[in-house]
């Protein structure tokens, strides 16, 4: 056997190792990076014991998230923020129109005409998620609701974001760590 | 080297892939509690809003108002009042300490949950909260409506309709709440 043979033999690498990170990586970031979190803003929603559970949300659905001071964000970009707007509350309009005008060009968003005591009124049939912070002023999330029910809007399916558990106190629904 | 010297050298277990399974598990557990289980609560808005021409029969509803009786103390763990966390970019997040609510169930004042909780249910059992249901022909428990007062944060709606969900109302309207203090 040459030299050459034996240094040839010498740099066979052992790939194992380099697998094993590359899974362990691939398990990471498929259980952190979940793509359906990304409008979700850090907020601490307020617990409900007696609320339907989100564990198969829609993926046409739009979410409006609310801070602690009111100010509204959609998909990362606040909208609306009252130190800045106080209570001229039309980026909040115009965001909902906006979000049923896409939705409805795209046909992620259905219209429902509707006949409500003799007018013909169109609907969005689709819900819309609102999530808040537990202290938020409810004038804040009301005024969105407000403006959903406008009939240039008509977002009637609103649904409000509550949590099995609050991660300010730490208390849980007796489901968690039982049936689930 | 005897017979017996080579067996237990045999016998020496690999370490790597018990480390590498204990590695994913502790990976996998960590990365699972990030994730806490959402609800909603479908919060369904009259359909007659705004189209002012049309009449809608006026239901019987129970009223369910909420008041602040005190707003309490706002606790910055980090931060203070209108500073931004740079890492997220918004503000920093307080919690409210001392923070009472004042219930009116009907034209009953309450000042707890628990009794706000045995009211509903006292009223959702009596025969006379039955409306006629036009869909089915019927009767039905009738709805309550929310008035959340200014000053009143989500919590307390919240907890207000968990309340009214736990004594079997099904439809739970909002009104009111829409001032500032």
């Amino acid at each position: 056997m040459d030299v050459r043979k034996l240094v040839q033999q010498n740099v066979e690498m052992d790939m194992t190792p380099m697998i094993d990170c590359v899974f362990l990586l691939m398990i990471f970031f498929v259980l952190v990076i979940d793509l359906s979190q990304k409008n979700l803003e850090d907020l601490i929603l307020p617990r409900a014991e007696y609320q339907e559970p989100d564990d198969k949300p829609p993926e046409n659905r739009p979410i409006i998230n609310v801070l602690q001071n009111g100010a509204v964000v959609y998909e990362k970009n606040v909208i609306y923020d009252p130190s800045v707007h106080g209570k001229n509350y039309a980026p909040i309009k115009q965001l909902l129109i906006d979000i049923r005008r896409q939705g409805l060009l795209t046909k992620r968003l259905t219209l429902k005409e509707e006949n409500i005591g003799g007018k013909m009124v169109g609907l969005i049939d689709d819900p819309i998620l609102i999530r808040a912070d537990k202290w938020t002023e409810w004038n804040y999330i009301g005024e969105i609701m407000k403006q959903c029910s406008q009939p240039e809007i008509a977002f009637w399916k609103v649904e409000l974001a509550m949590s099995e558990q609050d991660k300010e106190t730490g208390e849980k629904n007796k489901k968690i760590g039982g049936t689930r | 080297m005897s017979a017996l010297d080579d067996v237990q050298e045999e016998v020496k277990p690999d370490m790597t892939p018990m480390i590498d399974v204990v590695f994913l598990m502790i990976i996998f557990f960590i990365c699972i509690d990030f994730k806490v289980l959402e609800s909603k609560l479908a919060a369904y808005l009259p359909k007659d809003k705004g189209s002012q021409s049309t009449v809608v029969e006026p239901q019987e509803q129970l009223s369910v108002k909420v008041y602040v009786e005190s707003e309490g103390t706002r606790k910055y763990e980090h931060g203070g009042p209108g500073q931004v966390n740079p890492a997220t970019g918004r503000l920093y997040r307080f919690k409210l300490e001392g923070h009472r609510t004042k219930w009116e169930v009907g034209p009953k004042p309450l000042y707890n949950l628990a009794d706000v909780k045995q009211e509903l249910t006292r009223i959702a059992n009596d025969p006379s909260s039955q409306v006629p249901d036009k869909d089915t022909g019927g009767k039905k428990l009738m709805g309550c409506v929310i008035e959340a007062y200014p000053g009143t944060f989500y919590e307390d709606v919240a907890k207000t309709t968990d309340a009214c969900s736990a004594a079997g109302f099904k439809e739970i309207n909002y009104g009111g709440g829409l001032g500032t203090k």
